[in-house]
């Protein structure tokens, strides 16, 4: 099994004759998580929209060397808006995760909601719930979905501190069991709980 | 055939707890014909039997635009479509799921609607057996075509009039082939041409739609 999962290489984006992003290169390893910082409007989410596939790349490709020619099926990508949908319940949302991805599996939702304290919660229309609540059932989908590789946009924002630790608690078992982190922050990241490479993306 | 049967109770269930909403292209429908009916009152019967299924044609066309924008704006507004639009395979297959599941919520309850309102207004049974076949067979065709100007048009916030400027056009053949079809047969004269033109129309489309609408999507979201 290759340690490198991903790689990133020479990645450029341009949209109105403005460059976003200028050859950015770097490696996502396996058991690593990377953090990617910058200021805002730097490209730290057009870059992580680039590499869940979302977005094309104006030039640069991404690689995967793996050895899994699953791994961008095996990607959990958290962005600005949570993905989930708010005339559905906790478990709908979460149920429904799962068939879009040809899983189910009621144990891996109920582990996921107790994990992070929102077992009472469950029968809830997520548009009741508060953001940071809504952030969390987002982030539940990382523990319920079959993933190598986690992208998430600024995990921390609107998150208190006992949910930021329930999140740092739940990558640092993901990077344990061969998974990798990708995401970004306004700033490099110090006295994480996990291990955190800081890249910064250069405007 | 699973992954069929959970977008579209995925989408129904969302569809039943919106509230009114469901209800909005039907009672959209009552209104116009009402209107219709009262406007043409003074006008002999026979002209306004004859203008009937083209006027419930012209309705249900207009009531088809009003809706599209809603096939994938509340997936870009929440976030969905951005996980929709990671699978490398696949995104074809549920963009058509999609579509089919915004048919049978929004086009289909006037398809079945539209012809009984007909009938209430004195449309005799043959005239309206060719309205219901000529909008089963229309309807869907515009709900592809309006899906890839939705696709096109998501990341604009008020893009119903541009949405409505790109389908017109695409829209008229299929209204000239459904109105002729009718009329036609409220004259007891041979329509299998229209019919036969709408199909190919719609199975053009049902090819096209997938792929040009996966392609829209990903430039809306660059």
């Amino acid at each position: 099994m290759h340690n490198i999962v991903i790689e990133i290489q020479d990645i450029s984006l341009s949209r109105n004759d403005n460059n976003i992003l200028e050859d950015i290169s770097f490696k996502i390893e396996r058991s690593k998580a990377l953090n990617l910082y910058g200021l805002n409007g730097s490209g730290k989410t057009s870059l992580l929209n680039i590499i869940a596939g979302i977005t094309e790349p104006t030039s640069g490709y991404i690689n995967n060397i793996s050895g899994d020619e699953n791994i961008f099926h095996k990607i959990v990508y958290i962005g600005h808006k949570y993905g989930i949908k708010g005339n559905l319940t906790v478990k709908e949302n979460l149920s429904y995760s799962l068939h879009d991805n040809n899983q189910n599996n009621d144990a891996l939702i109920s582990n996921a909601l107790d994990i992070y304290k929102m077992t009472d919660l469950k029968n809830r229309l997520t548009k009741n719930l508060s953001h940071g609540q809504q952030k969390k059932v987002s982030l539940m989908k990382t523990l319920i979905l079959d993933s190598l590789l986690w992208i998430i946009d600024e995990p921390y924002s609107a998150l208190d501190n006992k949910s930021i630790e329930i999140f740092n608690t739940t990558v640092k078992k993901f990077l344990d069991n061969g998974g990798s982190l990708l995401m970004t922050s306004h700033s490099e990241m110090k006295n994480s709980l996990f291990a955190l490479d800081n890249y910064r993306i250069k405007q | 055939m699973t992954r069929v049967f959970n977008i579209i109770s995925k989408e129904f269930l969302l569809a039943s707890r919106s509230g009114y909403e469901v209800f909005l292209p039907i009672v959209y429908l009552l209104i116009i014909m009402m209107f219709f009916n009262i406007s043409i009152s003074y006008v002999e019967k026979d002209i306004m039997l004859e203008l009937l299924p083209l006027m419930t044609w012209i309705s249900c066309l207009l009531i088809c635009i009003l809706n599209l924008e809603n096939i994938f704006k509340e997936d870009y507004d929440d976030g969905t479509l951005e996980m929709f639009l990671m699978k490398k395979e696949g995104i074809e297959l549920d963009i058509m799921i999609k579509i089919l599941s915004h048919w049978l919520l929004s086009n289909l309850p006037i398809v079945i609607a539209a012809p009984l309102v007909a009938i209430a207004l004195g449309l005799d049974f043959g005239t309206t057996s060719t309205l219901f076949i000529t909008l089963l067979i229309g309807t869907p065709t515009m709900s592809l075509i309006g899906s890839i100007a939705a696709a096109l048009t998501i990341s604009l916030k008020k893009n119903k009039i541009l949405v409505s400027v790109i389908v017109l056009p695409l829209y008229v053949p299929i209204l000239i082939f459904g109105t002729s079809a009718v009329n036609n047969s409220f004259f007891k004269i041979n329509y299998d041409t229209e019919i036969t033109l709408m199909i190919f129309l719609f199975f053009i489309f049902l090819l096209l739609t997938p792929l040009a609408c996966s392609k829209a999507l990903k430039i809306s979201l660059d």
